[in-house]
C-alpha cells in the first residue's frame, strides 16, 4: 500500500504505530485490548523487521504494564505503552503513580464502551475518568492528527516530567483507513531531542530516593505537578507550532472553526469534531452564525483561553460523547466550571450525544443547534441521539 | 462523495472488500475513508465495511445513512437485519445469488442485482472467498473503468492465489458491465 511519497493509506492505530517507530522508544511493555491491539501488533512487526530496537515486554496485565513503564521511564529511557478501556481502567492506580514519580510515559488509549454491559464502540468516558491522575490529555480527531500528537506527546511529556496521554475513538478513528502524511526520520530527529533526565535510577549515580514523605513534602510535590501542569500549556502550543515548522501540519492546543463573527459556538473533543466541521459548513451557507471550538488538549484544561474565546458568544453547545451517571457530560462540566463568573459569559447547553457509539451525523448535530436557538439553557446535560 | 456499505459473516472477507477498494480509490488519487464494524471478532457474526470516497478531504465520522450501493455477501443477512436500512429506489443492492433479482424484490424499493458468486469463486478454485467477484461485480455497476488499476491492486491484496482473484474479479466485472446478471 505504499507510495512513493509518504503518504500512505493507514489505520488510525497504525498511523500511531509508525509515530511510535521514529520516536524509537527504549522500552514498551504491552498487553493487548480491543480496539488498540493493532496498534501494538504493526509496532511488533516493525521490531521483527528490525526497523525499532527497543525492547517489548508482553505483561501478564495492563496493572503491570504500566508498572513496568514507569520502572523503566524512571532510569531515565523513552517509553511507550498503549490500551483501551478496561485495559486503563485497570491501570488506575498507576496512572496516579506514574503521574507522581514524574515519569514522562507516554500512551495511546483508544476510547471504547467500559463493562457492563459489554461492547466495543467509541465512547470517551474511559480516558475522561482519569482526568484527575496527573497525566497530560489530547484528543484527536483523525488517522493524521493522532501520527502528529503522538510525536508531540513525547517532546511536551519529556520536558515537563509528566505522562502524557493520547487519545482517538474506537472504529471512527482506530479502524478507519484514510491517507496519512507519515514524518520522515530526519524530521522526527530535528524534532525530538534525546531524552536525557536529570535524576534516574542508576547504579552508576548515587543518589537517595526516599518515597516515603511528611504531610508538607508531599503537599509540595503536588504543587510542584500543578505547576509543571500549568507549564505544559505553553509547551504544548510551542510543540504543535514547532511540529508544523517542520512538517507544514499543526492543530493548536484547542481550534477555532469559522468562528468569526459566530453568536452560537459548538464545542466537541475528538471524531465528533470532524462531523460537526461538515454541519458548521452547512448551516453557515443557511445563514446561520455558528462556529466549532475544538478542545484537542484536555489536560490541563485551557481554561484562559476558553474564557477569552467564548466571551461575548450567545450561546454554546457542548457535545459529550460520554456521561458520568449523576454529573452527566465531561467536556460540559468542565466547560461551565471555566466560564464561572465570566463577564459576557454564553449560555451552555450541555448534549449527550453519541454515548456509546450512537450514531451522530451532520444532520444530527444540525437540528440539535436549530433546537438550542429557541431554548433556553437548563444546568444539567440533557441526552441527545 | 461515493457511498459503499459492504456486509458478510466474519470470515468472508467482507472487510478486506472494503480496503481493497479504498486502496484503489487512493491509488488513484481519490480521498477516501473506510471503516469496520463488528460485534465481536468471531466467524459467522455479520461484519460491516463503510467505504467513503470524495475529492475533497472527508471529514465527517458516522455511519452510512444513504449508500450508492450496498453490497451483500450473504442473503441471510438481508431479512431482519439493519443492512437494507438506509437503501432507497437510486440504491444499488448487489446480492450474491443465483436467485433472479426479482426474488428480494419483497424486501423493499431498490435496485437489486444478483450475482451468484459463490459459483464463481469456485470456478475460480477460490473455495467460498467470493469478495473479489462482488468487488469486481460492485465496481462494474457503477462504471467503474479503471480495470487495469483494479487488477492490479486485486492482485497485490490478494494473500493467495492471485491470479485466480483477479479472473474472478473480472468476471464478475464483465457480468454486470455486459448486463448479463
Amino acid at each position: 500500500m505504499k507510495t512513493d511519497s509518504n503518504r500512505l493509506l493507514l489505520s488510525g492505530n497504525h498511523a500511531v504505530s509508525h509515530a511510535v517507530r521514529l520516536v524509537k522508544p527504549n522500552v514498551m511493555p504491552v498487553y493487548p485490548i480491543t480496539p488498540q491491539t493493532p496498534i501494538l501488533e504493526l509496532i511488533t512487526e516493525f521490531h521483527a523487521a528490525g526497523e525499532m530496537t527497543g525492547e517489548i515486554m508482553t505483561m501478564e496485565s495492563e496493572h503491570s504494564a504500566m508498572a513496568a513503564a514507569i520502572t523503566a521511564s524512571l532510569t531515565g529511557v523513552r517509553v511507550f505503552t498503549a490500551t483501551a478501556s478496561q485495559g486503563l481502567l485497570l491501570m488506575h492506580e498507576m496512572l496516579h503513580y506514574a503521574a507522581g514519580a514524574r515519569a514522562p510515559i507516554v500512551m495511546f488509549n483508544v476510547n471504547r464502551t467500559l463493562g457492563s454491559p459489554w461492547g466495543f464502540w467509541p465512547d470517551q468516558t474511559d480516558s475522561l475518568a482519569q482526568r484527575d491522575t496527573g497525566w497530560i490529555q489530547y484528543y484527536c480527531e483523525n488517522g493524521q492528527e493522532s501520527h502528529d500528537t503522538t510525536l508531540q506527546a513525547f517532546r511536551v511529556a519529556e520536558q515537563i516530567l509528566l505522562p502524557a496521554m493520547v487519545i482517538h475513538e474506537a472504529f471512527y478513528v482506530s479502524h478507519s483507513m484514510e491517507a496519512v502524511e507519515i514524518a520522515t526520520q530526519e524530521q522526527v530527529d530535528a524534532y525530538l531531542p534525546e531524552f536525557n533526565p536529570p535524576h534516574r535510577l542508576d547504579p552508576q549515580i548515587g543518589e537517595s530516593w526516599g518515597n516515603t514523605v511528611s504531610q508538607v513534602m508531599f503537599q509540595n510535590h503536588r504543587r510542584d505537578m500543578g505547576d509543571a501542569m500549568e507549564r505544559v500549556l505553553d509547551v504544548a502550543k510551542k510543540a504543535d507550532q514547532e511540529l508544523q515548522d517542520l512538517v507544514g501540519r499543526g492543530y493548536g492546543i484547542h481550534e477555532q472553526y469559522r468562528c468569526e463573527g459566530a453568536e452560537f459556538i459548538i464545542t466537541t473533543m475528538g471524531s465528533m469534531t470532524g462531523t460537526a466541521r461538515d454541519a458548521v459548513d452547512e448551516l453557515r451557507a443557511e445563514g446561520v452564525p455558528v462556529g466549532l471550538l475544538k478542545i484537542k488538549l484536555f489536560r490541563p484544561f485551557p481554561v484562559a483561553d476558553v474564557r477569552e474565546i467564548l466571551s461575548g458568544i450567545a450561546k454554546v453547545m457542548v457535545l459529550d460523547r460520554n456521561f458520568a451517571p449523576g454529573t452527566g457530560g465531561i467536556l460540559y462540566q468542565e466547560l461551565k466550571a471555566a466560564l464561572y463568573g465570566l463577564k459576557g459569559a454564553p449560555e451552555i447547553h450541555g448534549y449527550l450525544a453519541g454515548v456509546g457509539g450512537t450514531n451522530i451525523s451532520p444532520v444530527n448535530i444540525k437540528d440539535m443547534v436549530h433546537s438550542a436557538i429557541g431554548e433556553k439553557p437548563v444546568a444539567h446535560s440533557v441526552w441527545k441521539g | 462523495m461515493l457511498q459503499f456499505i459492504i456486509q458478510g459473516r466474519g470470515g468472508q472477507g467482507a472487510q478486506l472488500a472494503g480496503k481493497l477498494m479504498a486502496d484503489m480509490f487512493f491509488q488513484e488519487g481519490k480521498h477516501v475513508l473506510v471503516y469496520a464494524t463488528y460485534g465481536g471478532a468471531r466467524r459467522g457474526t455479520p461484519v460491516s465495511s463503510s467505504l467513503r470516497v470524495d475529492d475533497k478531504p472527508i471529514r465527517m465520522r458516522c455511519d452510512i445513512e444513504h449508500p450508492d450501493t450496498i453490497v451483500c455477501f450473504d442473503p441471510s443477512l438481508l431479512e431482519g437485519g439493519t443492512l437494507l436500512k438506509g437503501a432507497t429506489p437510486q440504491t444499488i443492492v448487489l446480492i450474491n445469488s443465483s436467485l433472479p433479482a426479482e426474488a428480494f424484490s419483497h424486501l423493499g424499493d431498490f435496485k437489486a442485482v444478483t450475482v451468484d458468486a459463490k459459483s464463481i469463486a469456485q470456478k475460480h478454485q477460490l473455495g467460498r472467498i467470493v469478495n473479489t467477484t462482488l468487488v469486481g461485480a460492485a465496481l462494474g455497476l457503477i462504471g467503474y473503468a479503471n480495470v487495469k488499476l483494479l487488477e492490479k491492486v486485486v492482485g497485490e491484496t490478494s494473500p493467495v492465489k492471485s491470479e485466480n482473484n483477479v479472473a474472478a474479479c473480472m468476471e464478475g466485472y464483465r457480468l454486470v458491465s455486459e448486463g448479463r446478471f
